[in-house]
């Protein structure tokens, strides 16, 4: 039957109409947000990861990658071995320590910054945003950020001092060096307004006093293909006990771990949102069928099955659901920007990363999900109707 | 030859802690052509008797055959397809369907039969016209008066061509004037061949009709 | 600037040992509950120590177990935790003047910020901060967090109130044949309304009621469950006087808000649509 007086009957009661729509549009709007959440977390981890193609990391035995101040020891020797796989493509090291600057004009002040030691020829930390890139035995130049360069206030072209470790009986660094700022980068991992400096690696060992050991904080590994990356994690396992070999996956496993708290809030807020979608739903449409049993007494007398009496009570309530729904994405996406606003002002966190992130599986599952939820609450009264004793509801209807 | 027929009918149903016997063994014959009133005070068991010929409600005892078929061998499916295609229900709320049309309300058994919609559009207009409410398809069912909505209830009661017409008070809302409007549509549906059984407190509905049936008790008298 | 935690230990082997400790040359070592726990240690036990996994050339004896203070800024991270005497740390990095902070107290009296200010402008390679300072920085984490609730829970509550208004609606728009037939014996509109009012304080305060209590329940079940599940002692859920004073009076609002409004739209329309004939 076409003439769908199910829908219509929803514009009866346009204010009711129009609540149930709006609590609709905020309970899906919320499973939406949960969803982006949980799905977002790992999502904007592994693109965060993977965005220089670097696949594997191998940092310290029992650490993950720049969480501890612990080093590899013999980074040549290990870049080498490492270099040996045949699934390998390529391999860059990173020195990551804590260093200090000059300010270029004005009064003299130390400021502290964020050392970066890498290998131009393979580095998977940075984008050049402005200027040139270090040439990879450029000992002279250093790579800033917008952050380090208002820090130091200095610009492409100037020469900066950067101090290493800092003495205070002696009350001077260990090592100071004069550099010129060659570019400006986009740091991919640092947190916003990171003051982050960049120079080959040798120097920043340097400056961290490491240079005798040949010490590096981390090594990112590239494998030939996405299909090489278990094999060669398993062989650079076997080969490098004393190191912690861990692939995007076992990364994103530990991220998982220590974002628990975030994926189980979105799964239990998520839940509640759909109960709160089948609360709606089922209560509104059993009020409705109740108000109008009379009505589908007749229907049912002149002869309408009960099948069609439960599909225009089905789709009534989906038809809710839909026009609800798609005011609940529109709102779930203004909601997630005001939300991963919050999230990523958490201290330490990359500035590229993001909480809530709308991808369209993501955003078609929460759809999906709704709407099926949506036509499932239709089923109580939906079969309330069907069972409506026809002759009796007459009866009451007369009185 | 009959077209409806029930025997022995009988309805008891509770009321809380009483027992109400609605229908003492009634029998009913309906030819084809016929116009049967059914008249009685109130609780006489009218409506009862008519719901249990019409299939809408099932007897504690006796049975109901609708043109040679007995209802209580049908299961629910068939008997709702029967009062489809077979019967046409008046009643005396009208039940309109008032988020739709008038011409809509008269499509909605034929939509539920598979009608192809130009054809039970067609229809419905039609017989919009043959009660007098050709211009009035388009608006809808609360915003016609209670003679209105009784006639466009009656053009839904025709739209699938059925052996029988059931009435249940098919005035008792109306005032005299509009009450006359019923009785003379009833009067020419039966002039052209409908079956009509009405269940009435009118006596002008009863004169009308070539065989009164009077209960009382739920029996009937005489 | 982002604060590196200072390294504690990379490399622990148990080295299950007689409980007799060598007499020199053994260091010795508290152990978190939860490690002693994960590696199966008690006290007496030894296990070598080292910087590195090829060179656990220090034995260390368990010389106590104890349970940390229970921390949220360290509890989602699960590190596992030893304590030793700075300078047997500071030997065995091969660091052995180096510390990564001093705690300093103050004669009472003296300001924590003037001291600092002072150690500040002759400081060099150090710099010296309020512990209210570290505290704030340190819980920057939480604020956010909280930041985060609130949102959540203003969302929460804006579902909550079209809900309660949407039922509210629906369940007075239920008794609309009995209002009609009210008014039509000369039943006052603000009598019927008041009436509706009331029923909705009624629904309001049970219901308030019932969601103080399930909220106990759920708040402990999230203990509970956390506390477990991290094996801590931290409290995640906390139902205070002022959640429930708040979370009472916010619902006892919206309930009678909601009934209100529902009522009003109920009495202002008349008696003959009510009843479905106008």
């Amino acid at each position: 039957m076409e003439l769908r007086w199910g829908v219509r009957n929803l514009r009866r009661h346009p204010f009711r109409t129009a609540l149930s729509i709006a609590g609709i549009a905020v309970a899906s709007a919320m499973l939406l947000d949960m969803v982006m959440l949980r799905g977002g977390l790992e999502a904007s981890f592994a693109d965060l990861l993977l965005v220089r193609g670097y696949q594997i990391r191998v940092t310290p035995k029992g650490t993950l990658p720049l969480d501890s101040e612990a080093t590899l020891p013999d980074a040549t020797g290990l870049v080498a071995t490492i270099r040996r796989d045949p699934g390998v493509a390529s391999v860059a090291p990173l020195v990551a320590t804590s260093i200090y600057g000059r300010r270029v004009a004005g009064p003299d002040s130390v400021v502290t910054l964020f050392g970066y030691g890498i290998d131009p020829r393979d580095q998977g930390l940075y984008q050049l945003l402005r200027g040139a890139d270090l040439a990879p035995d450029d000992s002279a130049g250093v790579l800033l950020s917008d952050a380090s360069a208002a820090a130091l206030g200095a610009g492409i072209g100037d020469t900066v001092t950067l101090l290493g470790v800092l003495d205070p009986q002696m009350a001077a660094p260990a090592m100071e060096r004069r550099l010129v700022v060659r570019g400006v980068v986009q740091w991919l991992y640092d947190y916003r307004d990171q003051p982050s400096v960049g120079t080959i690696v040798p120097l920043m060992q340097r400056l961290a006093r490491t240079e005798q050991e040949d010490r590096v904080s981390v090594l990112l590994v590239k494998a030939r293909s996405d299909a090489e990356v278990e094999p060669v994690v398993d062989r650079l396992r076997a080969q490098l006990g004393g190191a912690e070999v861990n692939g995007v996956a076992d990364l994103v496993r530990h991220f998982q771990d220590r974002m628990v708290y975030f994926r189980q809030l979105a799964t239990i807020l998520g839940s509640v949102s759909l109960l709160v979608t089948v609360l709606l739903i089922g209560t509104l449409l059993t009020i409705t069928v109740n108000e109008r049993l009379g009505e589908i007494a007749t229907l049912r007398a002149i002869g309408v099955s009960r099948a069609s009496v439960v599909k225009e009570v089905l789709v009534e309530g989906t038809a809710l659901t839909v026009v609800g729904c798609a005011l609940g994405v529109a709102l779930g996406l203004v909601t997630a920007r005001y939300l991963d606003e919050i999230l990523t002002s958490f201290p330490g966190l990359p500035a590229t990363f993001s909480f809530f992130v709308p991808r369209t599986p993501n955003v078609v599952t929460a759809i999906l999900v709704t709407l099926l939820t949506g036509a499932l609450a239709g089923l109580y009264p939906a079969w309330l109707a069907a069972r409506a004793p026809i002759a009796p509801t007459l009866r009451a209807e007369a009185t | 030859m009959t077209v409806l027929t029930g025997r022995g009918l009988t309805k008891t149903y509770q009321l809380e802690e009483q027992t109400v016997h609605a229908l003492r063994g009634v029998d009913v014959d309906v030819a084809p052509g016929d116009y049967v009133a059914i008249v009685g005070p109130s609780g006489c068991g009218k409506s009862t008797l008519l719901q249990l010929l019409g299939g809408i409600d099932t007897p504690s005892a006796g049975s109901v055959e609708l043109l040679d078929t007995r209802l209580d061998t049908l299961d629910d499916r068939a008997l709702t397809r029967l009062r489809l295609t077979k019967l046409g229900f008046v009643f005396q709320r009208f039940h309109l369907l008032p988020v739709l049309s008038a011409a809509e309300n008269v499509e909605l058994p034929m939509a539920e039969a598979g009608v192809v919609p130009a054809e039970r559009r067609r229809r419905a207009q039609e017989l919009l016209e043959y009660v007098g409410l050709g211009a009035r398809s388009r608006h809808r069912a609360t915003q016609l008066s209670g003679g209105e909505m009784q006639r466009v209830a009656i053009a839904r009661a025709l739209a699938n061509k059925p052996a029988v017409i059931l009435a249940d008070e098919p005035t008792g809302e109306l005032d005299a004037a509009t009450g006359r409007e019923i009785l003379n549509l009833f009067r020419r549906l039966n002039g052209e061949g409908t079956t009509l059984v009405v269940v009435t407190h009118d006596d002008r509905l009863a004169a009308e009709a070539g065989r009164v049936i009077r209960m009382l008790d739920g029996r009937i008298e005489g | 600037m982002r604060r590196i935690p200072h390294l504690i230990l990379l490399i622990l082997l148990p080295f299950l040992a007689p409980a007799r400790a060598a007499a020199q040359g053994v260091l010795e070592v508290a152990l978190e509950r939860r490690m002693a726990t994960e590696l199966g240690l008690r006290v007496g036990d030894t296990l070598r120590l080292g910087v590195a996994p090829d060179s656990l050339n220090r034995v260390a004896r368990v010389a106590a177990i104890y349970e940390p203070a229970a921390d949220p800024a360290t509890v989602l991270r699960r590190e596992l935790r030893l304590r030793m005497h700075l300078p047997d740390l500071a030997a065995l990095l091969g660091q052995p003047d180096r510390v990564d902070r001093f705690g300093v107290a103050l004669e009472p009296g003296a300001s924590a910020d003037s001291v600092a200010r002072t150690l500040n402008q002759a400081a060099f390679g150090y710099r010296a901060y309020p512990s209210s300072q570290i505290a704030s920085e340190s819980s920057q984490t939480f604020r956010v967090v909280s930041r985060f609730h609130r949102a959540i829970a203003v969302i929460t509550i804006v579902a909550s109130a079209i809900f309660l208004l949407c039922i509210m609606l629906l369940k007075v728009e239920e008794r609309r044949m009995d209002a009609a037939v009210m008014r039509f014996v000369g039943i006052r509109r603000r009598t019927i309304f008041l009436a509706l009012l009331l029923e909705a304080a009624v629904v309001a305060v049970l219901g308030s009621a019932l969601g103080v209590g399930i909220a106990w329940a759920s708040g402990a079940a999230t203990n509970l469950y956390y506390q477990r599940f991290f094996d801590t002692q931290l409290v995640f859920s906390l139902v205070t006087p002022d959640i429930v004073r708040f979370s009472v009076v916010l619902s006892l609002v919206l309930g009678l808000a909601a009934g209100a409004l529902a009522a009003w739209r109920l009495v202002r329309t008349k008696p003959m649509v009510l009843w479905g004939r106008g």
